[in-house]
């Protein structure tokens, strides 16, 4: 049986996929804000399938020290029970605020949960992936496109706009899973970044100002159902052989930003590894 | 540039800390909340490589405060500068709050902030300019109704820090009263400020710029900074009408804020 992580999975489209990774019979390890929202989750995937394999772990991954507590957990729980191998994670988490805040370490929100928590998870797990020669998939957005990394002030403290946030952490997604292939390929790891669409979730009414959740509110409704986007991550990981294309859209390969270069990939590796204090070449050996 | 921050982990504290450490300041953080000092140190050393240094502090506590100067005096550090920016406020009228909570108010607000002004001033690096923040209200310009308490005990650090700064002028302290409206520091304060509607949006300033400006205003030698275009007009007005009258606008103000913010938090 196959293990996937997903996180943000209690809600949009990682419920709808794990909802899917669920019912194809894979092993899914759900990761949610609270344990309140992974206990109705569960509930909910547990009552479509009885003999169904899902278990979640709560954690606020916007914060570095929860990313660190949860890999623990889930290194303990994949070692003990998966045979230390996960066949897929999913860095599916993220949200919007319409404001400049910050994180217990100071650093922007939307950087910090919809980019840095991915990057710091996967570099705990990868070793686990690799033993499974499995896949990294982010939750991107054709939003990436029509922008440029901040190099000079990333977490736009000197000018934020709440789009322009999401956007660039967007394109971070895209250029994190070229960063990867880049390192990995080798090693059988494949990373892909998925383009949902506009898909009818939350994201914009979680914890944004009143204008944000008032615009959001209206234009989610020409969204498609979460499901939709949910059987481009399945294809990405049914096919026997890793797909070779970059990122997709409807289960299909799709045009992306010339921003995704080697260059800003190498940059956005250099600059998120200084952020979270880690080097993937260093303590992992993947290269 | 050695600065001493309180209230470090929380939403302004951690702004200006952030501000400090872009600044390439080094900085000695303290705090209540140990966890949160001690991924701030992890995030400021990542980002911008400074010294930081952090100490978990209840400075409501005589002892505390002393186990954390002997650690400043054991390692010889002396400072450039001082925010004083931890607070506390409780939600509620003066008798829907606890009796210790009230008196909280004005332990940590009033008697923590002299403590520590006292302490850090007297450990002040010689012959250089120190800077010296309070922060304030612009509660503490009026007599508040339903935040009493919080209320007095801002418009005691104003009036302190103001004499203060006469006091010290001549020994090269610069003393700088911020008196914010709203900041969105905490989701909290952010759906409080959302149940306020057109009044908390007019009051309420971005944090990151008003961390940017305080830094700045300090060293300018400035005495008083009230962020906002809004806020300082609702200020200088203020000077016109009775205090007792302020009192009874903020009253009603404040009833309906409360009620509409109590609604949105049962949804």
């Amino acid at each position: 049986m196959k293990t996937v992580v997903i996180t943000g999975a209690t809600s949009g489209i990682g419920l709808a996929t794990a909802r899917k990774f669920v019912s194809k019979g894979y092993s899914v390890i759900g990761i949610g804000h609270s344990k309140t929202n992974c206990d109705k989750a569960r509930e909910l995937i547990l009552s479509e399938n009885p003999e169904g394999k899902i278990i979640y772990f709560a954690g606020e991954l916007m914060q570095q020290r929860e990313v660190t507590r949860i890999a623990d957990e889930l290194t303990k729980y994949i070692s003990e029970n998966c045979n230390g191998e996960l066949y897929a994670l999913i860095n599916n988490v993220g949200g919007v605020r319409s404001l400049y805040t910050t994180t217990e370490e100071g650093y922007e929100q939307q950087f910090a949960l919809n980019h840095l928590a991915g990057f710091l998870l996967t570099y705990r797990l990868l070793p686990y992936i690799e033993k499974a020669h499995g896949r990294i998939i982010m939750t991107g957005s054709n939003s990436h496109k029509g922008i440029k990394m901040h190099w000079d002030d990333p977490m736009l403290k000197r000018g934020y706009y709440p789009l322009t946030a999401y956007k660039q952490a967007k394109l971070c997604n895209i250029l994190f899973a070229k960063g990867l292939n880049d390192r990995c390929s080798g090693k059988g790891v494949h990373a892909y970044a998925v383009d949902p669409g506009l898909v009818n979730t939350d994201i914009g009414n979680k914890q944004t100002g009143s204008l944000v959740n008032f615009i959001w509110s209206r234009r989610k409704k020409y969204g498609v159902d979460p499901e939709i986007p949910a059987e481009t991550y399945l294809f990405l990981c049914e096919q026997e052989l890793a797909p070779s294309g970059l990122y997709y859209y409807l289960c299909r390969e799709s045009k992306f930003s010339k921003e995704v270069s080697g260059e800003n990939a190498d940059r956005l590796f250099a600059l998120s590894e200084k952020l979270c204090g880690i080097k993937y070449d260093g303590q992992v050996k993947c290269a | 540039m050695n600065v001493f921050i309180t209230g470090a982990s929380g939403g302004l504290g951690r702004a200006i800390a952030v501000e400090c450490a872009s600044r390439g300041y080094n900085l000695f953080l303290t705090d209540i909340n140990e966890e949160g000092l001690l991924s701030l140190q992890n995030g400021l050393e990542c980002q911008f490589g400074v010294c930081v240094t952090t100490k978990k502090c209840d400075l409501t506590e005589e002892e505390s405060v002393d186990e954390l100067l002997s650690l400043i005096d054991k390692n010889g550090i002396c400072f450039d500068m001082l925010f004083n920016i931890a607070g506390i406020d409780y939600e509620g009228s003066f008798l829907e709050r606890e009796r210790e909570n009230v008196v909280k108010i004005v332990s940590l607000n009033v008697e923590a902030t002299l403590r520590v002004t006292h302490a850090i001033l007297s450990r002040r690096r010689a012959g250089r300019t120190f800077s010296l923040v309070f922060v304030s209200s612009l509660a503490s310009l009026y007599p508040m109704p339903l935040k009493a308490t919080y209320a007095a005990s801002k418009r005691f650090l104003t009036d302190f820090a103001m004499a203060l700064r006469q006091e010290l002028k001549n020994q090269n302290v610069k003393v700088l009263t911020l008196c914010p409206g709203g900041l969105p520091t905490t989701e909290e304060a952010i759906s409080g400020i959302a149940a306020q509607g057109f009044w908390g949006s007019v009051t309420t300033n971005k944090l990151e710029s008003v961390a940017f400006e305080t830094v700045e205003k300090v060293q300018q030698g400035k005495g008083l900074y009230i962020p906002g275009a809004f806020n300082r007009t609702l200020s200088f007005l203020g000077k016109f009408l009775p205090r007792a009258v302020i009192a009874s606008i903020i009253y009603s103000r404040w009833m309906g804020a409360q009620k509409k913010w109590l609604c949105l938090e049962c949804e």
